[in-house]
């Protein structure tokens, strides 16, 4: 799932005929002053960066006029939450709300249906909600063919114990919604808190929203919108890892090359697939290595690209080895593998014989890779040892190379 | 015996005239399983290494009463392709898609339920019945006894490559596998490692099960509550990667879509504790596997 910025979320809403705050992004104080005073009210100054709970993190301000607007949004534009950094911030009008409520769309991932969360406690986390007030809170599933019908959204408040002319506008509100999240291939749409306004009137107050990765092909119109793989980073990329997507995107359609950077670390962990990585990091770390990334590497790749890895791996500052293994391969041929990741050591001009250098690659061709590993200096296993004791290798090539290795901090 | 294939098995292939799929079909055939069809709309009439090819599900059904299909269609066009399956009377169907769409997937594996067909997948690498010489998918590559052997113990991976380590871990202990399965890296999938529990309980071929798994998801769980409940009684062996990924920040993905540590749950040292509790043989070590299948099994 890619994640939405909320300036986003709510011009998808605001199309669909709901009642949005009126506002504006500001990458300035002075921006965020004109907009404020063009408002012409008190207004709510929020931090636009990919973070739920961003008002525990103190990233949402009020401001009763212009100049406070602008003070808010100086702050908050040198703040960090969550790690992002904050670049731009939105400027809203503050409604005046009579009610919190809460709303949101998901997939239940062990009843494999979408389903609507609804409550009139909202404002809080929904967390919170439950445990707080678990009779004011509708968990319905949805059937995933026939869809979200409006009797069965006017259930869903009616059960909350909402009636008169509400019902009608918050019935209208969740099946517009659903639809919203349905259409856009959402993996996650959040209305929090949905307001009920001094006057009567819903109004979505704050809304989060991401879109599943996988269907990115079918919404052109989101591709501005969204940052792909953002999910899969807990703060902005590196730049090292934007040159890696660039890796792996430049053949997109033959085989994988994931590259996550660890904080420190020394051990270039060359690794897959999905499975076999996480196997392999963590007997890495059983052992008292460090490694320096995580990787997966998998689906049969071009020499190129792991080439263009292996190299990228090898280049983060601090790495003093090298770990390359994967699982028995199914259809990756590790003859290829052998010749990108030989190719980057030579282009490097490491040597093998002073750099540790772990190989374990067995699967399709690798009498052909044992050949190409072992003619290059490094040391190769096939299936003579188990990923485990290759890893333990790795550690222990780390600690005769460099005394005291494993007597370091951390182990 | 077996759980879900054996060389009755009527297999389809959908998508049959990929790349991909062309090469897995060679190396099926040349393992010995039999396939009777494939399907690839506009390429009706012709041949891929033997093996006719239809327009649509319906006709090669009718032709050859497929039972078991194959999915390899581009993820556009995965969910009508599993849509035309469950249509025209398909029972099993694994999938070996990756990217499908969420959506989809979630309205496929409905209509799956609905009507009754097992689906093992999305993103699986496919299943393998070493003593029948069945295979679907491109699980054991062209090399398919380096991994794959006959014998007694079950093998149910979340990870496609980590199918084939798994079980020649079970061959290397000196034993063989009844059937190995690769359930699927992604969140939404078709079977769990507790639904096949189910079947590998009642197949007397069976003596013991390893399960290969990764953070996220609560299949783990579902798998102890199942066993507790007394619907699983044999051994079994236990193995969960990714320990790492407690130390860092929530919503961090690691390996496959299936891996999410989120809100706490899904931990790796969570699951095994629960799998520990209901009296599996959890290892901390995957080489481990060894030592406790020749002590358990002798």
């Amino acid at each position: 799932m890619g994640k939405l910025l909320e300036h986003h979320s709510k011009e998808l809403i605001r199309k669909l005929g709901l009642k949005v705050p009126n506002g504006g992004v500001a990458a300035a104080p002075k921006e965020a002053e004109r907009i404020a005073a063009g408002l012409g009210s008190p207004v709510v100054v929020k931090a636009l960066v990919p973070v739920g709970k961003r008002g525990k993190a103190g990233a949402v301000k009020f401001a009763g006029g212009p100049g406070e607007a602008g003070a808010a949004a100086g702050e908050l534009l040198g703040m960090t939450v969550g790690n992002f950094p904050v670049e731009k911030v939105l400027v809203e009008e503050r409604l005046d709300i009579r009610e919190e409520w809460y709303l949101s769309f998901t997939y239940d991932k062990e009843k494999k249906m979408p389903v609507v969360i609804a409550s009139t406690r909202g404002g809080v986390d929904v967390e919170e909600i439950t445990r707080a007030h678990p009779g004011s809170v509708a968990v319905r599933h949805i059937d995933p063919l026939l869809g979200m019908a409006d009797f069965q959204a006017k259930e869903i408040w009616s059960d909350l114990g909402v009636g008169g002319k509400l019902i009608l506008a918050a019935t209208a509100l969740l099946v517009k919604l659903y639809h919203l999240f349905e259409r856009t291939d959402a993996s996650l749409l959040e209305v929090n808190p949905l307001a009920v306004t001094s006057s009567g009137e819903l109004a979505v107050a704050a809304s989060v929203m991401s879109v599943d990765d996988s269907a990115m092909y079918r919404h052109p119109e989101l591709s501005e919108m969204v940052q792909l793989g953002s999910e899969r980073a807990w703060r902005p990329l590196t730049d090292l890892e934007k040159r890696m997507v660039e890796v792996n995107e430049a053949d997109p359609y033959r085989g994988t090359a994931r590259y996550t950077e660890m904080p420190g670390g020394d051990i270039g962990f060359m690794c897959g697939g999905g499975g076999g990585s996480l196997l392999l990091f963590d007997a890495l770390v059983a052992n008292g290595g460090r490694p320096a990334n995580y990787s997966e590497v998998g689906g049969n790749p071009t020499e190129e690209k792991v080439y263009g890895l292996t190299r990228g791996i090898l280049t983060k500052p601090g790495v003093k080895g090298l770990f390359a293994a994967h699982n028995i391969t199914n259809n990756t041929q590790v003859d290829v593998l052998a010749r990108g990741i030989v190719r980057a050591l030579n282009d490097l001009g490491i040597d093998p014989s002073t750099f540790p250098v772990v190989v374990r690659e067995a699967g399709v061709n690798d009498s052909a890779a044992r050949e190409i590993f072992t003619a290059a200096g490094v040391e190769y296993y096939g299936e003579e040892i188990t990923m485990t004791e290759a890893a333990a290798r790795m550690v222990r090539r780390m600690g005769a190379a460099y005394p005291g290795y494993l007597r370091r901090e951390g182990n | 015996m077996a759980i879900l294939i054996s060389d009755k098995t009527r297999i389809l292939i959908q998508g049959i005239t990929g790349r991909e799929a062309s090469m897995v079909t060679r190396h099926m055939l040349d393992y010995g399983t039999e396939i009777l069809a494939g399907v690839t709309p506009g390429r009706g009439g012709q041949e891929i290494h033997g093996v006719p090819v239809y327009d649509t599900v319906k006709a090669a059904v009718r032709r050859h009463g497929c039972d078991t299909s194959l999915i390899y269609v581009p993820p556009a066009f995965a969910y009508d392709a599993v849509m035309e399956a469950i249509a025209n009377g398909i029972k099993l169907l694994v999938i070996i898609t990756e990217n499908i769409p969420q959506r989809d997937a979630v309205r496929f594996l409905y209509a799956a339920r609905q009507s009754g067909v097992r689906v093992i997948g999305p993103n699986s690498v496919g299943i393998i019945n070493p003593a029948d010489r069945v295979k679907l998918g491109a699980i054991g590559g062209d090399n398919v006894e380096r991994c794959f052997v006959p014998g007694r113990v079950g093998v149910i991976s979340r990870s496609g490559g980590m199918t084939a380590e798994t079980s020649w871990m079970v061959k290397r202990a000196g034993y063989g596998v009844s059937t190995s399965i690769s359930i699927g890296g992604d969140a939404l999938i078709g079977s769990t490692i507790r639904d096949l529990l189910e079947l590998f309980e009642h197949d007397p071929g069976t003596e013991a099960v390893v399960t290969f798994s990764e953070p996220g998801t609560r299949q783990e769980e579902e798998a102890a509550d199942f066993i507790e409940k007394g619907g699983f009684t044999k051994p079994l062996f236990s193995y969960v990667a990714g320990r790492f990924t407690e130390g860092m920040p929530e919503g961090t993905v690691f390996g496959h879509a299936g891996a999410i540590i989120s809100g706490g749950r899904g931990k790796p040292s969570a699951k095994m504790e629960r799998l520990k509790r209901a009296g599996a043989h959890v290892v901390d070590h995957f080489d481990q596997i060894i030592d406790e299948l020749r002590r358990v099994l002798k």
